[in-house]
């Protein structure tokens, strides 16, 4: 074959492949493998519109796949809630992303619309939930056990619900710091030197920014005022026991990090992993500094598989879904309501970190607020 | 050059007169996929820069110029460029070191090692940093430089972490001029009794000057856009202009301050932009009389 | 040593080693020391302690468990290949794009040539995770204003998770200014002009020219531009992570969570094989030129 044919040859495969990668989009709406089944169970506000729950058991496995997004597996035990759901149910999970972020997340919905892989289930920061509700980008949905989720932990028509939370607190690495602090005050002695580290930046971690709020909580500060809480890291960083460096698995066991504040069920699933690994891990929730702060689930409006998204939810509030939260160390939000009748595991309820008193939340306008404070005065606390 | 600047003329050409003017058309193919790939994105980005609320505003770009987004700014071009050039003083040492080695050997494997290691930054790099001159670090511990208050998390310790990927991408970019410093210059230059000193003030380094300016910009231009590594070792106790773009677009706190970052990003063309503009033309002036 | 003239040939007991300079004092040898000794503290200790991190176990001492678990990790062969997969689309793509537009500029339109300076090193301009944000705005664009025509499946298929194309495309773009950059020299160093002026008067057509004439001339240039190219690839994290693709360095991250250990190991181990490949490929292409 001479130069000249191989060449118009390679050109046509070219051009070909090209014009097959070309295609305006299916006109078939949201989802495209679940059929007429689909676009019902797409617009279903609750189990009672498919017909019960297992009609809506029997919608999901017909679809077989469930797409989630940024649930990393030792995050709330989310890795044991993945597999026990598919081995309940047979529907294959797809978990994109693990470490991705609130924002990435959001931004997988708008980028993937119409695509098989775009996720189906959000497990998001209130915030985002609140400004992604407004942006229309959620199915409403109200699961069975609705009516036990507080009010002002859900929105009123379902789009978004309050999942599980947790409470700032103060891990430490007992092997490595003679006694570990136990109150945002405790911080500041000089035994702590170099020792204090956030698991990432204010501005952009979300553990991170509720660690400064808690601070700003034990010093004067309340869910107005943040400004307390950067004073307190820029007095921090001034006595030289503040370390930037992200507090990772990596840094806790090489021992430049001991001590991390971060989420309690986090801190406390941290601790069984390094018990192997020379590290002997305390969790503790600040005295003087109480901050908790709840996730919140939502469907995508745009799902590709609707029905298995319904189901995740319906699991997910199940007394065995809250449980396996529990199990994780996190505070699901049906937990109150749990203990009242009996369905919330009591060795579990055990082992979380101890708190006393019920938690209070700022409402969104605090929040934005303080983010902005932050947004502008971190940088320059922390940087002298 | 000036044989470059006189168009091909051979007796085939110029009866084949079609030819000469259609072989342009094989630069087509890039300048159509830069348009496309790199020309788009820029464009859109523009376009976000440039809108708030829905509406055409500067409100994006005037912040990005003020108070912490300021300040990240400068932080970025400070450090950028006290990388770029100790990064590039020290990578030529080292490069002009490996050139004039015996042992072809080592030659080429510090020139692989120098392409792998320009490569390699973010958490890895980082955290290789702290195992050894962290607050915990193998070499901290072993001479006691916490006591003496030694902390690798600010700006010189950053910069220090930075040259550990711009030395290697200096040596990477002169070796090859070094390579083509003919021996007869050195000869030619010696024998009109001019010492080592001489030879590189008069000869070697003006001959070199375009390769090192390059070196330069391109160190800046790396440092200037990485973040991986210091939001690993750093976070915000250095102020980068990444960091907050990072935080804007891709973070669990911030909301709707996407366009701001994208003002951000725009800023930081406008910076590098002008250290380019700088560069070319020097490096026209003096490339020109090595053709 | 400094009244040696070129053409005299030196006697064989000082015969010049390659690559030094006639006339070099000897104390620069102890100077080419001291910076290698200096270069190679600085490179090495910080690779060493991040390995000492990965082989300490606590109870047992030394161990390489960190580095036996690499293998079995979960999704390791699959984003190792996906990152080879993608350095070698992006060194073809590269190569098919600038090689022509360079030989085009030098060989007729050379006024072009500072267009196309300025257009390699524009990438260098625009830092990466400015890049990404305006990709992935473009990528929005599918669902909300492309749907309905034929733009929309090529944007989704070129985000295909399995082989991201939008990925070499991005990849393409930050390695232009190296592979200018190289094949530049190369082609300075060839005098381009002669050698096609020749073989088209000696009747040669212009694939076979391009093949059999500027091609092996350019070997070198276009190794290095290849080796810069894949080690760009295979260390590039920002744009594979915001963009949400499972590469070799965003599956190193993602592991550290949960195994801190291995993921550590796992990047001095890819830094390690890395090198090595490059050295191999290296020397095949000096072993080629040095038969050729």
């Amino acid at each position: 074959m001479s130069a000249r044919t191989a060449g118009l040859v390679a050109g046509l495969t070219i051009a070909t492949s090209m014009i097959a990668a070309c295609g305006a989009a299916p006109s078939a709406e949201t989802g495209g493998s679940a059929g007429s089944g689909g676009s019902k169970a797409a617009t279903a506000t609750s189990a009672a519109d498919l017909g019960g729950l297992d009609a809506l058991v029997a919608a999901a496995k017909k679809e077989g796949q469930l797409n989630v997004i940024a649930l990393p597996p030792n995050w709330a035990n989310y890795g044991e809630i993945i597999s026990a759901f598919t081995a309940k149910y047979g529907i294959k999970i797809n978990s994109d992303n693990p470490d991705g972020s609130s924002q990435d997340e959001i931004n997988a919905v708008k980028t993937l619309k119409g695509q098989d892989r775009a996720p189906d289930v959000l497990d998001l920061g209130s915030a985002f939930a609140l400004s992604g509700a407004q942006e229309g980008l959620f199915a409403p949905y109200k699961v069975q056990t609705w009516d036990k989720i507080p009010d002002g932990q859900k929105e009123s028509t379902g789009a978004w619900y309050y999942d599980y939370g947790g409470y700032v607190s103060i891990g430490c690495d007992a092997k490595r710091v003679k006694t570990c602090p136990a109150s945002f005050a405790d911080l500041l002695k000089p035994d702590y030197k170099g020792k204090v580290a956030l698991n990432g930046d204010p501005t952009k971690a979300g553990a991170a920014f509720a660690g400064v709020y808690a601070a700003s909580l034990a010093n004067q500060g309340s869910f107005d005022d943040i400004q307390p809480g950067i004073d307190f890291f820029k007095k921090m960083k001034e006595a030289g026991n503040y370390t930037p460096v992200e507090a990772t698995p990596a840094t806790v066991q090489k021992g430049e990090t001991p001590i991390t504040i971060d989420w309690d069920y986090l801190q406390a699933s941290y601790a069984k992993e390094f018990a192997t690994k020379g590290v002997d891990w305390k969790v503790a929730i600040p005295s003087d500094g109480k901050y908790a702060n709840f996730y919140s689930q939502a469907i995508s409006k745009s799902a590709p598989h609707p029905a298995a998204a319904r189901l995740w939810e319906e699991f997910l509030y199940s007394p065995e879904g809250q449980n396996l939260w529990l199990k994780g160390f996190a505070r699901p939000v049906l937990l109150p309501a749990m203990q009242a009748d009996g369905s919330a595991d009591a060795a579990l309820v055990a082992q979380l970190p101890q708190v006393d008193g019920t938690p209070t939340f700022p409402t969104p306008a605090q929040v934005d607020k303080a983010k902005e404070t932050l947004a502008a005065g971190w940088g320059a606390a922390v940087s002298g | 050059m000036s044989a470059a600047d006189t168009p091909l003329r051979t007796a085939a050409a110029s009866r084949r007169g079609r030819t000469r003017s259609r072989t342009w058309l094989a630069a087509v193919p890039l300048l159509a996929f830069i348009a496309l790939i790199f020309g788009v994105p820029l464009l859109v980005i523009l376009g976000g820069t440039f809108s708030r609320g829905g509406t055409f505003s500067t409100a994006n770009l005037t912040d990005s110029v003020h108070g912490a987004y300021l300040t990240a700014l400068t932080g970025s071009v400070k450090l950028s460029a006290l990388v770029a050039v100790l990064g590039a003083v020290l990578g030529t040492f080292l490069a002009q070191a490996v050139v004039t080695s015996r042992f072809r050997a080592l030659r080429e494997a510090i020139l692989t090692a120098s392409g792998v290691l320009s490569n390699f930054g973010g958490v890895p790099l980082a955290f290789a940093w702290i195992a050894t001159l962290g607050n915990s670090g193998v070499i901290t511990s072993a001479l006691g430089l916490g006591d003496r208050g030694w902390s690798l998390y600010n700006f010189w310790g950053l910069a220090l972490v930075y040259l550990y990927f711009s030395i290697p991408l200096m040596v990477v970019v002169v070796v090859p001029a070094l390579d083509g410093l003919r021996p007869q210059w050195r000869e030619a230059a010696q024998n009109n009794g001019a010492g080592a000193w001489q030879f590189w003030r008069y000869v070697g380094i003006p001959v070199l000057a375009p390769t090192l300016l390059g070196g330069v910009v391109l160190l800046f231009g790396g440092a200037f856009a990485a973040y991986a590594t210091a939001k690993a070792m750093v976070g915000a106790s250095v102020p980068l202009v990444t960091l907050q773009i990072d935080a804007a677009l891709s973070g669990n706190v911030l909301i709707g301050h996407e366009n701001v970052a994208l003002a951000l990003s725009l800023d930081m063309i406008v910076v590098a932009g002008l250290v380019m503009a700088v560069y070319l033309p020097l490096q026209r002036r003096s490339a020109r009389w090595l053709r | 040593m400094a009244a040696l003239t070129p053409e005299t040939l030196p006697a064989p007991a000082t015969v010049p080693e390659p690559g030094a300079r006639p006339g070099r004092p000897r104390r620069f040898r102890a100077w080419r020391g001291v910076i290698l000794f200096f270069a190679a503290v600085y490179f090495l200790v910080p690779l060493i302690a991040s390995f000492a991190f990965t082989v300490k176990e606590p109870d047992q001492g030394f161990s390489l468990d960190a580095y036996g678990q690499i293998f079995s990790a979960e999704g390791f062969g699959r984003s190792i290949l996906l990152s080879l997969g993608l350095g070698v689309a992006t060194i073809a793509l590269v190569l098919l794009l600038t090689l022509p537009a360079m030989l085009a500029v030098r060989l007729s339109v050379p006024k072009l040539r500072p267009v196309l300076e300025i257009v390699c090193t524009l990438p260098l301009v625009v830092p990466p995770i400015t890049f990404v944000a305006g990709i992935s705005r473009v990528l929005q664009w599918g669902p909300d204003y492309l749907a309905t025509t034929p733009l929309y499946q090529t944007i989704i298929s070129v985000q295909n998770p399995d082989f991201p194309i939008v990925l070499v495309l991005a990849y393409v773009v930050l390695a232009l200014p190296f592979a200018y950059r190289a094949l530049d020299a190369g082609l300075g160093a060839m005098d381009v002009r002669t050698l096609v002026e020749a073989a088209r008067n000696l009747g040669a057509s212009w694939p076979h020219l391009l093949f059999r004439v500027i091609v092996p001339n350019l070997r070198a240039a276009l190794a290095s531009a290849a080796f810069l190219t894949l080690a760009l690839v295979l260390g590039e994290f920002t744009i594979a992570q915001l963009l949400s693709y499972q590469t070799f360095p965003v599956w190193i991250y993602t592991i550290s969570d949960s195994q801190a250990q291995v993921s550590v190991a796992v990047s001095v181990f890819s830094l390690l094989i890395t090198w090595l490949l490059l050295l191999g490929l290296s020397s095949a292409g000096a072993r080629q030129r040095s038969g050729s």
